[in-house]
């Protein structure tokens, strides 16, 4: 029988390490220790209800065989213990092996104990476990022994919740200051592959379910694969000591010590990122289990990859593994690619609590990829912007050429009427002046100069004529006109200069070319430019091809197309950026429009200009015409 | 003295003195009675003073400019001929222009110019 110095004894030691630190394993060890000392039974073991709460495993013993016992797992309501938990009474046997609840574990000689006395641990009436005395003797429990191992398991009860608590929260504190230190290293670095990293990096970190090896794969949506992108881990298990070891040195600044090597790129040059990056996955439905994580937008925790159907055993056999774990990375609903892990090196199981943790790390990556994808666009789109800007400059430059120009041409119109007007009439003059024969030398060269004076003021004339059309094209006279044969007109103006220089000229006309709406005065313009501008191109000769058909330019509507491919030899590449330019010209005469006019012209008609150079070969020039044209195209 | 009187008179409107002075050697040498004026308004006087067969009017001047004078020329007298010259051809699109009865780009071949002239005299 206990006296009641034993019992306060008991529960003032009890108390005293439920009290102690919050070592679950420690505690409860010590604990059962005093109840089977202090109150002389012969064993004595607890029993804790795993989280899910289905099964009951051996959380501390002592007078039992230990190795054993860890292998015993209860099914809630099988054996003595399970009945307890789920019926959370008491039982009291004198007789255990007889009593019809009694579960025969034959590895445990528990036919060595004749007397059971099992107690239910509640609290917030749940059961989260059960104490067992055992005694070898046959022994009637009396009821304050009863009693106080209630007490006592209501007491360990209240410990061990605390316990739990307190690891739980320990865990998700430690999760959520890796979370933070990953998101700050990722926000410190703009480059994808460094964030993609950083991500990866703290996956295979110890605290953060420190799993061995990660592979990032991508969804690619050109080819229907999967990709594999980067992967992190070591190539062997030597190697994998050398990195852990060197992890845990820097503890303290992880979140620089990250930025500093995801800077370094080393990790690129490991055998396992080469091997990561040449994976490909079809993404077809019952093809591979990467593709079914993508299709399914589930994880999957294969622990037997050689009998699961849609594991591929080459990629089992190039891993080293047989269980792994993939997750995928999910965007606004869509499916950005996956993240692999597996523990190649200390085989550790992969369990749920570690893939919660991988979970919220994808989705840190699905944001780095996303934000960098957005960031990218942004800078797409301020490029976009700034080339426009640019392109409104030199608009605005050549409008205000446009009207400068059109003012000094008519300025200078006026005296050069005069000048020329003038020059036509000494030169009549001249050639009347009724000279005697010493004289005539004389006057034939008076003459002379008044004709060098008429032909430059006819150049001069041409050449504000060009410039005014330039500034005021006007608006187009337009008809329905065939690009065909205005070209075959254009190209019978050049044919006799083509054959004097040697050129050869290959016509295709294409047959499918309706009449188009233009202006045919303008067109012809610009048809000659261009011709002339490839002729110029090749003084020793060359070839010239031209060929019309219809194009879908820019992915948008069809457009009448001529296309003028020449063997001069192609631009300078400092000439090529100024070949539009008004009053550009790399020839010796000439006024330097001739491009920009006729790029006036095509645009007036709603169609464009585009000039192909080929440096060493020749320059390939399309004009494209709309087939019919918009409402706005007399704009100037 | 005949032959002088039945010479048709042409009247050049222009501010630039030297052109004013071309048109005129040019045209007396197509037999032509040129008189002159820098100005719409010098103009206006000369056409009441000696009413001419033919007026060519630069549209460009100081104060009231060609076009203007067109419309007043023509209110008055529906019938005079009015050759527009210009410097430029843009005025080609103003609607103004209609109401003349020919526009000559000038320039210094005065050929054009009197080739219209020519036309004109002959149909009126």
């Amino acid at each position: 029988m206990l006296e009641k110095n034993l019992v306060l004894e008991v529960l003032k030691e009890v108390s005293k390490i439920a009290n102690s630190a919050p070592d679950l394993n420690n505690t409860l060890q010590k604990i059962i220790e005093v109840i089977k000392n202090k109150m002389t039974f012969d064993a004595c073991s607890i029993f804790l209800l795993e989280e899910n709460g289905s099964r009951l495993k051996v959380g501390a013993s002592c007078g039992l065989p230990e190795d054993l016992l860890a292998k015993i797992q209860l099914e809630l309501g099988q054996g003595v213990t399970g009945w307890v938990a789920q019926t959370k009474t008491s039982l009291a046997l004198s007789e255990a092996m007889k009593d019809p609840r009694f579960h025969y574990f034959p590895d445990l000689a528990e036919e060595n104990f004749k007397s059971l006395l099992s107690v239910p641990m509640v609290a917030d009436q749940q059961c989260i476990g059960v104490i067992n005395v055992h005694t070898v003797d046959r022994r009637e429990f009396s009821s304050l022994e009863i009693n106080l191992l209630e007490t006592i398991a209501n007491q360990v009860s209240g410990c061990v919740r605390n316990i739990l608590i307190y690891n739980q929260s320990q865990r998700l504190l430690k999760e959520q200051s890796i979370l933070y230190d990953i998101s700050l290293a990722v926000q410190t670095s703009l480059k994808l592959e460094h964030g993609l990293w950083i991500i990866l990096s703290g996956i295979t970190r110890e605290e953060a379910g420190g799993f061995n090896r990660s592979i990032l794969l991508t969804v690619n949506e050109s080819s229907g694969e999967l990709h594999g992108i980067m992967g992190l881990g070591p190539d062997s298990p030597e190697d994998a000591h050398r990195i852990w070891s060197s992890i845990n040195h820097k503890r303290n600044g992880i979140t620089e010590w990250i930025i500093s090597e995801a800077e370094k790129d080393e990790y690129s040059r490991s055998g396992f990122n080469e091997f990561a990056k040449d994976l490909r996955f079809p993404i077809e439905a019952g093809n591979n289990i990467f593709a079914e994580c993508v299709l399914k937008k589930t994880l999957f925790n294969i622990n037997d990859g050689q009998n699961h159907p849609l594991v591929p055993k080459d990629f089992l056999q190039a891993t080293g593994v047989n269980s792994f774990a993939i997750v995928p990375l999910i965007s606004h609903e869509e499916v950005l690619g996956i993240i692999y892990v597996d523990n190649r090196y200390n085989y550790q199981e992969i369990v749920d609590s570690h893939l919660n943790l991988l979970t919220r790390f994808a989705t840190h990556a699905s944001w780095v990829i996303e934000n960098s994808r957005l960031f990218n666009k942004l800078l797409d789109t301020n490029r976009e912007l700034l080339t426009i800007k640019g392109q409104l400059i030199e608009y605005e430059k050549l409008s205000a050429l446009g009207e400068l120009s059109a003012e000094v041409a008519h300025e200078i119109k006026n005296p050069l009427v005069s000048i020329g007007g003038f020059a036509r009439r000494l030169k009549e003059k001249i050639e009347n002046f009724p000279a005697v024969p010493q004289q005539k030398k004389e006057i034939e060269s008076a003459s002379n100069y008044s004709e060098i004076i008429v032909t430059e003021v006819g150049r001069l004339e041409s050449l504000l004529k060009n410039i005014l059309i330039y500034s005021k094209s006007g608006a187009l006279n337009v008809h329905q006109g065939s690009l065909n044969s205005l070209l075959k007109e254009v190209i019978e103006i050049f044919q006799t200069g083509l054959f004097i220089k040697k050129i050869k000229i290959d016509v295709c006309y294409s047959g499918e070319l309706e009449p188009i709406p233009m202006d045919v005065q303008k067109i012809r313009q610009v048809l000659i430019n261009i011709l002339f501008n490839s002729v110029e191109s090749m003084p020793q000769g060359g070839k010239i091809t031209i060929e019309t058909y219809l194009d879908t330019h820019l992915n948008r509507e069809k457009m009448a197309t001529v296309k003028v491919s020449d063997t001069g030899g192609g631009i300078m590449p400092e000439v090529l950026a100024n070949i539009f330019n008004p009053f550009f010209t790399t020839k010796d005469s000439g006024t330097g429009l001739g491009l920009s006019i006729s790029q006036k012209i095509i645009e007036s008609h709603g169609g464009s200009i585009r000039v192909e150079n080929n440096p060493g070969i020749g320059v390939i020039v399309y004009l494209f015409f709309p087939l019919k044209l918009s409402s706005d195209y007399t704009k100037p | 003295m005949t032959q002088e009187l039945k010479k048709k008179k042409i009247l050049v409107v222009d501010d630039e003195d030297n052109i004013r002075f071309l048109y005129k050697e040019e045209l007396e040498d197509e037999g032509y009675s040129v008189t002159l004026a820098d100005s719409a308004e010098q103009a206006m006087q000369r056409i009441e003073e000696d009413p001419p067969d033919l007026v060519t009017l630069d549209i460009k001047m100081p104060g009231m400019d060609g076009l203007e004078f067109l419309k007043i020329l023509k209110e008055k007298d529906k019938s005079l001929p009015v050759i527009l010259c210009s410097a430029y051809g843009s005025f080609k699109q103003d609607f103004r222009v209609w109401a003349s009865d020919a526009y000559v780009v000038k320039s210094a071949d005065l050929h054009e110019l009197k080739l219209t002239i020519k036309e004109i005299l002959e149909a009126a």
